[in-house]
């Protein structure tokens, strides 16, 4: 009988067995040299690798520029996101709720490939929006190949993620204390700022941390939509290794992003439960 | 109208134009995806199956498609088997470390899928196993099965434990309690957990793109190659497909769970 929850769960601590074990040899080959060559690594431990991948002016701005975007993004996802939500939690018209529903599913199934793929085509040099633009007689823009085309390319990949959480927190605000309020005389934007917005912090938090993890760990979006001009930390990595595949050194920075993006996620998880405390009663 | 609507007309209009956002590159890929020109041609010039040819008939996305089909029939029913056992002992059992298993298990979740893909890199270079599908497979599960076990624990605190208590008392011994009465309840939490892990493992493409060569590569992987390499709408084509899927998987959702049960899962 004792034994049985850790049976069940056997599985489960089996595959995260493998995790650590593959996260142990990440963190291991982190501290050694790379053998010229091959892609074999040997001893002794040395900190070699953290101390040029500190040194290096890419990896200082990559940091800050992953840091600025990913909070830059998830911004723009929140005012865009926000609106949505409250319309599809508030709105009466039952087909309207299932159309939106519909479409911010399929487009969360989609997959990032192809919206990638089709930002691509829209935003580019003669993409959908720069052709209207010369028909109209208009100057043209550009819009991909620089940091535009990936933060519309995230903000579009965070909004059904952003949306569907928020959704959850908004549903929770009962309508009756919007309807007192306005009874009470007040206009929609003091209800808004006084009652539904105050409420609904916790789950805004929280639908924001989940956007600001998504967006430090964009690689796909600044990869295709960035042309090579836009760093962040997952593509500094990936290009690193595929020009010199110096596994000890990628190692090392990819252990130096994962302590940032989890010191990042630490301080919003702290936010969000301080958030959860002095605004109580808006999420669970 | 009702005067007492929460929302202004202009809040409405401009949720409508975020809706517009979203929408906009699934609508423009599908049309671009049938349009008889190798490039973007407004107004479009006529339509054409050429791209869905192509994209048949090029080898390099035959075995593309057939190794992301491989990882996903794969990851997808060892995720659910794994973590079945593993929300049942999270939501009914009591033991010393529940909540610590709990942050284990969530734990992929907040990795940048970067990350995870340069430690199976490593790992597979220490044990010298090189890279392949089995890696991707074994990097996929590990990072998705948290998905599934998230679903079913929010299926499961939902259910009656009694129930199944029930079918005890009557006589039913604990596999067949389980089996009949507990496992048909948890059929949204399946439906919903399979659905994440599947599309993860078809559409993965930061801890995928790090444990392929050229002999074996995935779906994501091979389109984000072909489109450095041309420019064409055969990536549009491929677009397409994967959108028809989600969309049949959307009805099959409602169908089976409701939209609305569904979310509640995710």
């Amino acid at each position: 009988m004792r034994a049985r929850p850790y049976l069940l769960l056997l599985p489960a601590l089996l595959a995260l067995g493998l995790f650590a074990a593959a996260f142990l040899s990440f963190v291991t080959i982190s501290f050694e040299t790379a053998t010229p060559g091959t892609i074999l690594t040997h001893g002794p431990p040395t900190l070699a690798n953290y101390r040029s991948v500190l040194a290096s002016p890419l990896a200082r701005s990559t940091a800050l520029d992953t840091l600025r975007l990913a909070a830059l993004m998830t911004v723009l996802t929140a005012v865009l996101g926000y609106p949505l939500a409250y319309v599809l939690a508030r709105s009466t018209s039952r087909w309207k709720r299932r159309l939106v529903l519909f479409g911010l599913i399929v487009t969360f199934l989609s997959g990032g490939v192809t919206r990638a793929y089709a930002w691509l085509i829209i935003l580019g040099n003669r993409g959908l929006i720069n052709q209207m633009l010369a028909a109209l007689g208009l100057p043209t823009f550009r819009l991909v190949h620089n940091e535009t085309g990936v933060v519309i390319g995230v903000v579009h990949f965070l909004l059904p993620f952003f949306v569907l959480t928020l959704l959850a927190a908004l549903k929770n605000i009962p309508l009756s204390l919007e309807e007192c309020a306005r009874n009470l005389g007040a206009s929609r934007w003091r209800v808004f700022w006084h009652v539904v917005l105050p409420l609904s912090i916790p789950g805004l938090v929280s639908a924001a941390s989940l956007s600001f993890a998504g967006a430090l760990s964009a690689f796909l979006f600044p990869e295709l939509l960035g042309g090579g001009r836009v760093h962040m930390a997952s593509n500094v990595i990936f290009e690193t290794i595929l020009t010199d595949f110096n596994l000890p050194r990628v190692a090392a920075m990819a252990g130096l992003f994962l302590v940032l993006a989890l010191v990042a996620l630490g301080l919003l998880g702290a936010l969000e439960r301080r958030s959860a405390r002095l605004w109580a009663g808006g999420a669970r | 109208m009702n005067a007492l609507r929460s929302y202004s007309p202009q809040v409405a209009l401009l949720a409508a134009a975020v809706m517009a956002f979203v929408l906009l590159p699934v609508a423009f890929i599908t049309l671009y995806a049938f349009n008889d020109a190798g490039y973007l041609s407004l107004p479009p010039k006529g339509l054409t199956l050429r791209w869905f040819v192509n994209f048949f008939e090029s080898a390099r996305f035959r075995a593309a498609l057939e190794a992301s089909l491989i990882v996903a029939a794969v990851v997808t029913p060892a995720s659910l088997l794994i973590a079945v056992p593993a929300a049942l002992a999270l939501v009914r059992c009591r033991f010393v470390g529940r909540d610590l298993v709990n942050s284990a298990i969530m734990s992929p979740l907040v990795v940048p899928g970067a990350v995870i893909g340069i430690s199976f890199l490593s790992l597979s270079t220490r044990i010298g196993t090189g890279i392949g599908l089995g890696p991707i497979i074994a990097a996929l599960a590990c990072f998705a099965f948290p998905f599934a076990v998230r679903a079913l624990v929010a299926n499961l605190h939902g259910l009656d434990p009694r129930l199944e208590e029930a079918a005890r008392n009557l006589g039913a011994p604990r596999w067949k309690a389980f089996a009949f009465v507990t496992l048909p309840q948890l059929r949204p939490g399946l439906l919903a957990g399979g659905i994440f892990v599947f599309v993860e493992a078809i559409d993965n493409f930061s801890i995928a793109v790090f444990l392929t060569n050229s002999r074996t590569t995935t779906l994501p992987v091979e389109a984000f190659s072909y489109i450095r390499d041309y420019d064409d709408p055969t990536v549009a084509a491929m677009a397409v497909l994967l959108m028809s899927f989600s969309i049949v998987l959307v009805f099959l959702i409602d169908r089976l769970v409701g939209l609305d049960r569904f979310l509640e899962l995710k």
